[in-house]
């Protein structure tokens, strides 16, 4: 909007000069507006791909490709960006995360974390907006130990005013082990 | 005899003096000079180490977000994209990727970096040509905003 305002003031000013210059002088026309520096914008120009044809080509050549690697089973390792515990986690199968909090499922139980980022493999990557389908990509984990941190040492002390205070925080931890990431081949 | 009250050169001392000392010690054993050894001096020096270790816990955050986004622009000026224009785009086109994730998937996964930055770049001509056009023209694909019904 600031381009084309600019653009439109510097068309009239050299307008005004021709015709203060001299009266006689045909008008410019208008393909002819000399080139300033505001004439065309700052960033290189560049031309995108037809947006119809862009779409058939993404449906065509590469959703195929990409649900005929994932049926044929065609990946090696996954890997996944979870957001698990308000972190987000880069995950792949046989992994240990460890969470500064409580979960509420006892040692043992298989979990399915269903906020998922993003899924790659070595050939093609899946990014979500901002998260993937459920029925895309499956997540599982199992709860190994809850335990608590090291004891952590908090002292606040102020100098000369005789103020000490000290503070020993155990936080309760928990500890993940990401059993498999699988990929279901549902794309559109 | 009958005594009512304690004898008054009986006085209270201490008989744990060693545990008492070797609790702040033992905090102090692997600091350089006399303050390992030398009670008075280890209190001090053991005070002001644990005051350092609790600031430090909470700069600990800023200093690790200042490193992630520091990795994060030298990834993508290696793809032609300065670090304000890469994740402003990464946000517009609804990737909600933290700087942590990004610096690990910058260092492991380099080929998921290539393709996030095309897809900032591509974002990014789009804004340019949205804002220029301003008109009822068809919209770049990469700007269009997906609705999740929840």
């Amino acid at each position: 909007m600031a381009a084309a305002r600019a653009r439109r003031a510097g068309a009239s000013l050299l307008s005004a000069a021709i015709r203060h210059r001299s009266s006689q002088s045909s008008s410019p026309q208008p393909g002819l507006v000399a080139k300033t520096s505001l004439t065309s914008p700052p960033w290189p120009e560049v031309k995108l791909p037809d947006p119809v044809e862009e779409a058939k080509y993404h449906a065509a050549e590469v959703v195929r490709k990409v649900n005929g690697l994932i049926s044929a089973g065609q990946y090696g390792r996954l890997f996944a960006v979870v957001h698990f515990a308000s972190k987000q986690w880069k995950i792949t199968s046989e992994d240990l995360i460890m969470m500064d909090n409580v979960l509420e499922a006892e040692c043992g139980d298989r979990i399915r974390m269903e906020k998922v980022l993003l899924v790659g493999a070595d050939d093609f990557t899946l990014i979500g907006r901002p998260l993937l389908g459920k029925d895309l990509v499956r997540v599982e984990a199992t709860v190994i130990e809850k335990t608590e941190s090291w004891p952590k040492v908090n002292v606040r002390f102020w100098r000369r005013h005789n103020f000490q205070r000290k503070k020993i925080i155990a936080n309760p931890q928990t500890v993940l082990r990401i059993n498999t990431i699988e990929i279901y081949p549902c794309l559109s | 005899m009958v005594v009512l009250s304690a004898a008054r050169w009986v006085r209270s001392r201490l008989s744990d003096r060693f545990w008492r000392v070797q609790e702040v010690l033992k905090y102090a054993r692997h600091f350089r000079g006399r303050k390992n050894r030398c009670y008075t001096l280890a209190v001090r020096s053991v005070r002001r180490a644990f005051v350092r270790s609790t600031k430090a816990r909470r700069e600990k955050k800023r200093f690790l977000r200042a490193l992630w986004i520091t990795r994060i622009e030298a990834a993508s000026l290696e793809h032609g994209l300065k670090y304000p224009a890469f994740i402003s785009n990464l946000v517009k086109s609804q990737v909600e990727l933290n700087r942590k994730v990004l610096a690990d998937l910058a260092i492991y996964e380099p080929k998921t970096f290539k393709s996030l930055a095309a897809l900032a770049q591509r974002r990014r001509q789009e804004g340019f040509l949205a804002a220029l056009g301003d008109g009822k023209e068809p919209e770049g694909i990469f700007s269009r905003v997906v609705h999740h019904h929840y």
